[in-house]
């Protein structure tokens, strides 16, 4: 009886370090996967960050050098000039200096301001749909079509609205010519129009968990609906807020197809700037493009790294409970 | 003055009728309560009289003045929650003023109400607390002190002790009540706990499927219930229910069904004989050792004082009975029962209303 019991055991035991090992095994294969992709998408970003420390000989040199073999932070030096006039013209066309300052303003102008309109008007939307049933049952569903539709596609319609149609009406209406294009009024605009759904997603999540009897019983105790709204439901969801206002930022910082579409020349985002190193005029710049791309890539990387845990929360869009 | 009145008062949910047609006195500093099983419509009718829920037709009075168009800010009430709904992200201080600052009550005054009313609910020490670092108990004394900061005429109350363990809610009980002869306000409360309402209430309003079944004091209830409905949700064990029909055969009339015959008394009138009706009996009417029907003990489930002899006998459903816990019974021992014919409560079979 007991010598079966014992052969039992150790059959279990001889299962269990199976079961055992081939958890290891897929453990370790998982993990391999991962990394394996986690190069692939890293690589460019580790080549970007090297280049930006390279001397000009280093940019193409082969084989390649996968460190900076003497490192400087020249072609950073080369962006940040305040005055490209007074410096002159260079020498070499490899060592033209650029003013990124500007662009850097506009970039942050125009997604600071594009973020925060979209989250407040954002917010009330969220705030009317969840609580009110604004727009029937199925409208939070249909703002996400907004999202359905690639830029592409509405990226020259709108240049022809910015660039002459709302110009001619403006002026037949209102006797002034209304000019969207080009300005940072313009492309804040279309950014607070292509992020709204977002931004009504992510407040959606955060709104509808703060419970109704809250708002009751703040009304029971007399107070108006703005009241409630600033003093009950607001503070309970600022956390939210800063989390979908910071997502959306990051959104538009890397913005590229539509303010390229809707500028030129006087407004000049950092994704637009980076562009131009392409160009027939600029050359091959491999140096200062990379140091602006690290530039750019910072605060994405600090930001997302800040609201990353939030973000799954916003993004698992209700779904999940707590 | 705060008497309530409540006139033919509808509330329709699209095709759902939550409510229907509801008229209601709650007197001027009363206790009264609203019991019913979920979905009975008293939480609804609490609803209206708040303003948090409009009626589809009807009229709700507070002290004389029609409400219907009031907000509920305006209608001088004071509710707690079930949830409670404390201000997670104020502290207990903010909690209590919150109304008061609503209403810009100079900060002298106000800090001197919130300390009164945080002071009557022994909660003085939290008031620099968060809701989220109190106890089940302490927020709800909390949201107690948050109600009566702002001296309402009229308390209403939903479920607010539901999510109490049970010592506690016994308790809270007490003090509740304590608090309405303090107060002297008018008290609405809505639960689903007969308990809690035959404990605390001047007057119980029973409500079944949007309709009120009874409205009455709890031993008018309890003894005296208006339907077969309201005799079944009011007291531990549920009521005994036999299925038959009335016997004239011998000049008496008499309850008679496959297994049993008992003599009715005087209390009906002859006219019913035939009818189909359901006969009601509590368990402390149900007298194990008097009579002589034969039963078998099926579960004995002690209570400390005394004890609950589940037994069968023939009949559809087994009887419960209640007997002194000194008494030696154990499951399969036989028995003889008889009922105390003055515990006798004769329901329609079809309508479920009361006959005696």
């Amino acid at each position: 009886m007991s010598a079966v019991a014992g052969m039992g055991r150790a059959e279990a035991e001889r299962a269990g370090a199976r079961n055992v090992r081939r958890r290891r095994w897929r453990v370790v294969l998982r993990h391999a996967a991962l990394l394996a992709w986690v190069a692939v998408i890293m690589f460019p970003i580790y080549w970007m960050i090297a280049t930006s420390f390279k001397e000009k000989h280093e940019w193409v040199a082969w084989p390649p050098h996968w460190l900076p073999h003497d490192p400087t932070i020249k072609n950073y030096s080369q962006i940040f000039v305040f005055d490209v006039q007074r410096s002159g013209v260079a020498r070499e066309a490899t060592e033209q200096p650029f003013n990124v300052w500007g662009p850097l303003a506009d970039s942050l102008l125009i997604c600071t301001l594009s973020a925060l309109v979209a989250l407040l008007l954002g917010t009330f939307l969220a705030y009317s749909i969840s609580r009110f049933n604004v727009g029937g049952r199925h409208f939070r569903h249909a703002i996400l079509m907004i999202r359905m539709v690639p830029p592409i596609v509405i990226a020259i319609p709108l240049l022809m609205y910015y660039a002459i149609m709302i110009p001619l009406a403006t002026e037949a209406v209102l006797g002034t010519r209304i000019l969207l294009f080009d300005t940072r009024v313009g492309v804040s605009a279309i950014y607070i129009a292509t992020t709204l759904p977002f931004v009504i997603w992510m407040m959606l999540t955060f709104i509808e968990e703060v419970p109704y009897t809250l708002e009751h019983a703040a009304r029971m105790m007399g107070a108006g609906r703005m009241y409630t709204l600033r003093r009950v439901v607001l503070p309970l969801v600022a956390s939210g807020m800063v989390v979908t206002f910071l997502f959306v930022f990051i959104l538009n910082w890397a913005e590229f197809l539509l303010a390229l579409t809707l500028t030129h020349p006087d407004v000049v985002t950092l994704p637009v700037l980076l562009n131009k190193f392409q160009s027939a005029s600029e050359g091959r710049l491999f140096g200062p493009q990379a140091a602006i791309g690290t530039l750019i890539t910072i605060p994405v990387v600090i930001l997302g790294v800040l609201i990353q845990k939030h973000l799954i929360k916003g993004f698992s869009f209700g779904t999940i409970r707590k | 003055m705060a008497q309530i009145d409540l006139k033919d008062v509808v509330k329709r949910f699209g095709p759902h009728l939550a409510v229907k047609g509801v008229n209601l006195q709650v007197r001027d500093g009363e206790f009264l309560i609203m019991v019913g099983p979920s979905g009975c419509g008293k939480t609804t009718t609490l609803n209206m009289i708040s303003g948090l829920e409009r009626p589809t037709s009807g009229e709700i009075a507070i002290g004389g003045r029609v409400v219907n168009e009031l907000e509920p800010g305006e209608r001088g009430l004071g509710m707690v929650f079930q949830d409670l709904a404390l201000f997670p992200h104020l502290t207990v201080y903010e909690n209590i003023a919150f109304g008061l600052r609503v209403k810009k009550v100079p900060q002298a005054e106000l800090d001197q109400r919130v300390r009164a009313a945080a002071e009557a609910m022994h909660i003085a020490s939290l008031l620099a607390k968060r809701p989220a670092q109190c106890s089940g108990g302490e927020s709800q004394r909390v949201a107690l002190a948050r109600t009566i900061v702002t001296n309402p005429s009229v308390f209403l109350m939903d479920e607010p002790l539901s999510s109490l363990d049970a010592k506690l809610r016994v308790d809270m009980r007490t003090e509740l009540k304590r608090l309405h002869e303090r107060l002297k306000s008018t008290f609405v409360y809505v639960t689903h706990d007969q308990a809690e309402a035959m404990t605390m209430a001047d007057r119980i309003v029973v409500m079944s499927k949007g309709v009120i079944e009874q409205v009455g004091g709890p031993l008018d209830i309890y003894r005296k219930p208006a339907s077969q409905f309201v005799a079944g949700f009011f007291g531990t064990p549920t009521m005994n229910f036999l299925a038959g029909e009335i016997d004239a055969r011998d000049g008496t009339l008499a309850f008679a069904s496959r297994s049993l015959r008992e003599p009715l008394g005087d209390a009906l009138p002859p006219s019913l004989a035939g009818r189909s009706i359901v006969l009601g009996v509590r368990s402390e009417h149900v007298e194990v050792g008097r009579g002589e029907t034969p039963g078998r003990v099926q579960l004995i489930e002690p209570l400390g004082n005394e004890s609950l002899v589940f037994f069968e006998f023939g009949g559809d459903a087994p009887l419960v009975a209640k007997v002194d816990a000194e008494t030696r019974l154990r499951p399969g021992d036989n028995l003889t029962f008889g009922f105390n014919p003055a515990g006798y409560h004769v329901f329609d079979a079809a309508s479920g209303a009361r006959l005696n």
